[in-house]
């Protein structure tokens, strides 16, 4: 009984604390912000914050400004001296499993904290709003949230009238890691044009076995990882060639944070994987959207 | 005490070996898809994706893990009666930490998997799985060195210096996944895992080679094996050699485990759930227990990696998660039953 107590002595206490420096910061708009992942960084200096800015993760490698800035330990173990050692008056984290519990943790040091959900399109541009908002600057939020909407339905004009591609985007080849239902990956996915293969299934990623990847025959797979895998361009496929996407070499090596960061750089790697889905969409001239030209007669 | 005869011998064995025939049979044809077999067959050389399904994803891979499931068994088998203790297993030997050291070392510095040699047409040549066993074979010389005193490896050094040298890699590997990038890192704890998806019957073949080898080289000791559980001095005095003994099983079991961690990762449990399940059964004779726990071990990590394929599908499951499923609580099981007897060798 007393445990439960003291849990909601400690819950209240936190609560208070985060209730007392929501209304302090309500007076003074944030100076010096400390980010804990690289998505939430690229919202800061996409938004134009950047210079607030003074600690990021070891894996904030955009844009260039980012990578000079001290940094503050990883995305999955951010260190809690050196997040103090910035004196921020605002840390923003991602609200998954891992910083949830480092959130407390640095409540507890008296910092304020707040977390972004980005686990699909609709949450990150609500972050991006947000995070815009806590810096007092909520039109800044909603002009870069416009800007990334007008490029989701500039690619989404382009490919609405051309046939779905049944399609795959793996991260990892050995082994076979792939982008699952359960992620904002998936929803660019379909908005690009294509069928995701692995949509079926809830995960975020998930690890798939060869044979299934045979059997749902896709058309067009797209090898994001940006790690392990680096440069090597379908050489992993040359042995299935029953799949469309071996036999009319439509593999892409797409070593791109853009879409594996859900963040403000999202739009642009819509339209580069709808580029390599439906390339002859994207045929003619910029200016020119691609509706009832090439794009519907040409068949997969 | 039931004495080995051929009867027995046969009758075990080949029973076993029906049952890993139909077991490979049976679960080629299980699997997240369904694979139609005349289709499969009929025209097998073009781009045909049931023959695809059955023979470049399914076969290869319950062929390594036959390899892999049989190998670990009988390498548990003879190190837990080398090292006297019922908890030895493959992973013990720091072998299979130098072999995930040496495979991480490949992933992070030749990011390329795999270079296939004119077009597939001979295979690929694929750098991990290689730079697992250079690596492999280092921690071997590394571990021979640090337990051989006075011209014999002594058993309970080999033990600490293989625990040891796992954890210190463990250390490293942890190290090594703090400072490259994110993605990176993630594939890293995915090899980890351990996995015997593959589709290259040259790296099936390889493993064939040197578990096969292996095997016939520590069933070539099985007396020699018996009359050691009975302990160091007894099995000398028995006119067992007992120095060349143990530096020929370490030798050829660290090649074994060499070989199918650099292809499979850690898969762990087989090695150590399958003797004592066999024991049960066969009684302790190695002459009998080894082939049978070669078999059985065949068998349990065929239908393991079938699980792993199907449970989750579309998403597969890491085969270790299975294993260990059945391996924990039947280790635990033993234990119980055997009460405060020690657990046979």
């Amino acid at each position: 009984m007393k445990r439960v107590h003291a849990q909601i002595a400690g819950w209240a206490g936190f609560f208070l604390v985060f209730v007392a420096l929501s209304v302090t910061h309500a007076a003074t708009p944030p100076q010096r912000i400390v980010s804990l992942a690289p998505s939430v960084t690229e919202m800061l200096f996409a938004l134009g914050f950047g210079a607030r800015v003074v600690g990021v993760t070891t894996y904030c490698d955009y844009p260039a400004e980012a990578k000079k800035l001290p940094k503050i330990g990883s995305f999955v173990n951010p260190s809690l001296e050196a997040i103090a050692a910035r004196r921020p008056d605002l840390v923003i984290g991602v609200n998954d499993a891992n910083q949830s519990v480092k959130a407390r943790e640095i409540a507890q040091l008296g910092l304020k904290i707040s977390l972004v959900t980005l686990n699909n399109v609709d949450e990150i541009f609500r972050a991006i709003k947000s995070v815009a908002g806590w810096i007092g600057d909520a039109e800044a939020g909603e002009k870069l949230v416009r800007k990334i909407t007008q490029q989701f339905d500039e690619v989404k004009k382009r490919v609405e009238s051309a046939p779905r591609r049944r399609t795959l985007l793996v991260v990892g080849l050995r082994p076979l890691v792939a982008a699952g239902g359960g992620s904002y990956i998936n929803e660019l996915i379909m908005a690009a044009g294509g069928d995701n293969i692995a949509n079926n299934a809830a995960q975020p990623w998930l690890n798939l076995p060869d044979e299934y990847v045979v059997s749902r025959a896709p058309q067009v797979i797209i090898e994001a990882g940006m790690g392990s895998e680096r440069g090597q361009g379908g050489i992993n496929w040359y042995d299935l060639k029953s799949i469309p996407a071996v036999k009319e070499r439509r593999i892409y090596a797409y070593p791109s944070d853009k879409i594996l960061r859900p963040g403000p750089r999202i739009g642009e790697g819509l339209e580069e994987i709808a580029r390599m889905i439906h390339p002859e969409c994207f045929a003619e001239s910029k200016d020119r959207p691609g509706k009832g030209s090439r794009c519907e007669r040409s068949q997969p | 005490m039931n004495v080995l005869n051929r009867r027995k011998m046969i009758l075990v064995n080949g029973v076993l070996l029906i049952l890993l025939a139909l077991s490979i049979i049976t679960c080629a044809f299980l699997g997240p898809t369904h694979v139609n077999l005349s289709k499969a067959l009929e025209n097998l050389f073009s781009s045909n994706a049931d023959a695809e399904i059955l023979f470049r994803a399914r076969l290869p891979r319950i062929l390594l893990g036959v390899a892999i499931g049989g190998g670990m068994a009988a390498c548990g088998v003879v190190l837990q009666a080398l090292l006297g203790n019922p908890l030895a297993c493959p992973q013990m030997l720091g072998v299979s930490g130098g072999a995930s050291l040496g495979g991480i070392l490949g992933l992070i510095f030749f990011p390329n998997w795999l270079v296939p040699l004119a077009g597939g047409l001979f295979g690929e040549i694929s750098w991990v799985p290689l730079a697992a066993f250079v690596g492999a074979l280092c921690s071997m010389m590394l571990i021979y060195r640090f337990a051989l005193f006075h011209g014999r490896i002594h058993p309970y050094h080999l033990l600490l210096s293989g625990v040891i040298f796992n954890s210190f890699v463990a250390a490293i590997i942890m190290f090594l996944n703090s400072i490259i990038d994110f993605y990176q890192a993630q594939g890293v704890l995915f090899w980890l895992m351990g996995s015997l998806s593959t589709r290259a019957y040259m790296t099936v073949a390889f493993i064939w080679i040197y578990v096969a080898v292996g095997f016939f080289v520590l069933w070539a000791k099985g007396i020699s094996l018996n009359l050691i559980t009975l302990g160091e001095e007894a099995a000398l005095q028995l006119g067992v050699e007992t120095n060349r003994l143990q530096r020929q099983i370490f030798v050829a079991s660290s090649l074994m485990i060499g070989a199918m961690v650099s292809v499979s990762g850690m898969i762990g449990f087989v090695g150590l759930m399958i003797p004592h399940a066999m024991r049960l059964i066969t009684g302790s004779d190695h002459r009998l227990l080894l082939p049978a726990s070669f078999l059985a071990g065949g068998i349990f990590l065929c239908w393991a990696d079938t699980l792993a394929r199907v449970l989750l599908a579309p998403a597969e499951l890491p085969v270790g998660i299975i294993t260990a499923f059945f391996g924990g609580p039947f280790f635990l099981f033993l234990l119980y039953r055997e009460g405060r007897r020690k657990l046979a060798l």
